[in-house]
């Protein structure tokens, strides 16, 4: 969805954020718009010290003022935002932590262009992890 | 900055969704400065952004759309705005295959006689669990959604109901210690 090319105007730079959250954790990770180089990567197990806290709203909001700080001082203007969740047989809907980066990003003062959902669906699926019998504790 | 996601939820709940004279999809639009767009012959339901970048909650609106398909309450799916609850939902043909008779068994179970199973693992967890045809819908915070998705699949498993809660009631009493240990043996000058 992201082929076309973003607008026109000679003195902005645009990125990619892409956002990865899931129930344990959020990683914010800020690419050139290839996608192959990396501006900045914060996860917010990098701001946090408990393990229950690092899918949290405020950890994210923590790991994407981060990455923002960098941003800006390499010269990106804005941003088409990735967002995904763990997809595959895992859970298909981001995690608490989503919402939380993608506010703290377009309070930076970054312009927003695209908001895509990236979560790899498959066609068909693997096998759930676990086995036949179940999870045994 | 643009948006746009389609996703189809069964026609029986397109009814619950737009609410009467369509105070429930305003709603939603209001508070996740979203426009929705929905199809009631074939449930088709398209969502695009508007309003304010800052302001935008464009997935969770995807996820309370998803609940309210899933079988929930506009009232119960709404309790999503709040940043820290989450949607989970558990497919039953994991467990069931394709066999009807066995989905009916499973799902009898995890309601319980008068929906006192479904009632008490509610209470036990703190998540708000929703059965609706071949699926589980499941609402909470990181950690009761973690408690009761453990709790279903033990169930459609075929753990007995007694085992099930006592682990609930276990990780309760856990949870409540450790809340009283919060700045206990911690450097909180960290």
């Amino acid at each position: 969805m992201l082929s076309e090319e973003p607008e026109k105007n000679t003195n902005e730079k645009w990125g990619i954020a892409h956002i990865y959250s899931s129930y344990n954790n959020t990683i914010v990770h800020l690419t050139d718009l290839t996608g192959a180089e990396t501006v900045s990567i914060s996860s917010g197990g990098m701001h946090v010290n408990a393990d229950r806290y690092e899918s949290s709203p405020y950890a994210a909001m923590k790991a994407s003022t981060a990455v923002v700080e960098v941003a800006k001082t390499k010269g990106f203007t804005a941003f088409h935002i990735r967002v995904r969740a763990v997809g595959g047989v895992g859970s298909r809907v981001p995690g608490p932590g989503a919402q939380a980066a993608i506010r703290a990003i377009a309070r930076g003062g970054f312009k927003i262009g695209r908001i895509d959902d990236v979560t790899p669906i498959p066609h068909d699926t693997t096998r759930k992890k676990g086995g036949k019998r179940g999870r045994r504790v | 900055m643009s948006f746009e996601k389609s996703l189809r939820i069964p026609t029986d709940r397109v009814g619950v969704l737009i609410g009467k004279s369509g105070n429930i999809k305003s709603e939603i639009e209001k508070k996740c400065s979203v426009k929705i767009h929905v199809d009631s012959e074939t449930g088709d339901i398209r969502i695009n952004e508007k309003g304010k970048v800052e302001d935008i909650k464009p997935f969770k609106a995807v996820e309370i759309i998803t609940a309210i398909g899933r079988g929930f309450s506009p009232k119960n799916a709404i309790l999503l705005l709040n940043d820290e609850n989450v949607l989970h939902v558990i497919d039953l043909r994991d467990f069931a295959g394709k066999s009807t008779s066995k989905l009916e068994r499973i799902k009898g179970r995890i309601i319980g006689e008068g929906g006192k199973a479904r009632q008490h693992m509610e209470e036990l967890s703190g998540a708000r669990i929703s059965v609706y045809g071949r699926s589980v819908g499941i609402i909470g915070e990181a950690n009761q959604l973690k408690l009761a998705i453990n709790a279903i699949t033990d169930l459609c498993c075929g753990r007995v109901h007694g085992a099930v809660y006592s682990k609930l009631e276990a990780a309760r009493r856990r949870e409540k210690r450790d809340k009283l240990q919060l700045w206990e043996g911690q450097n909180i000058f960290d």
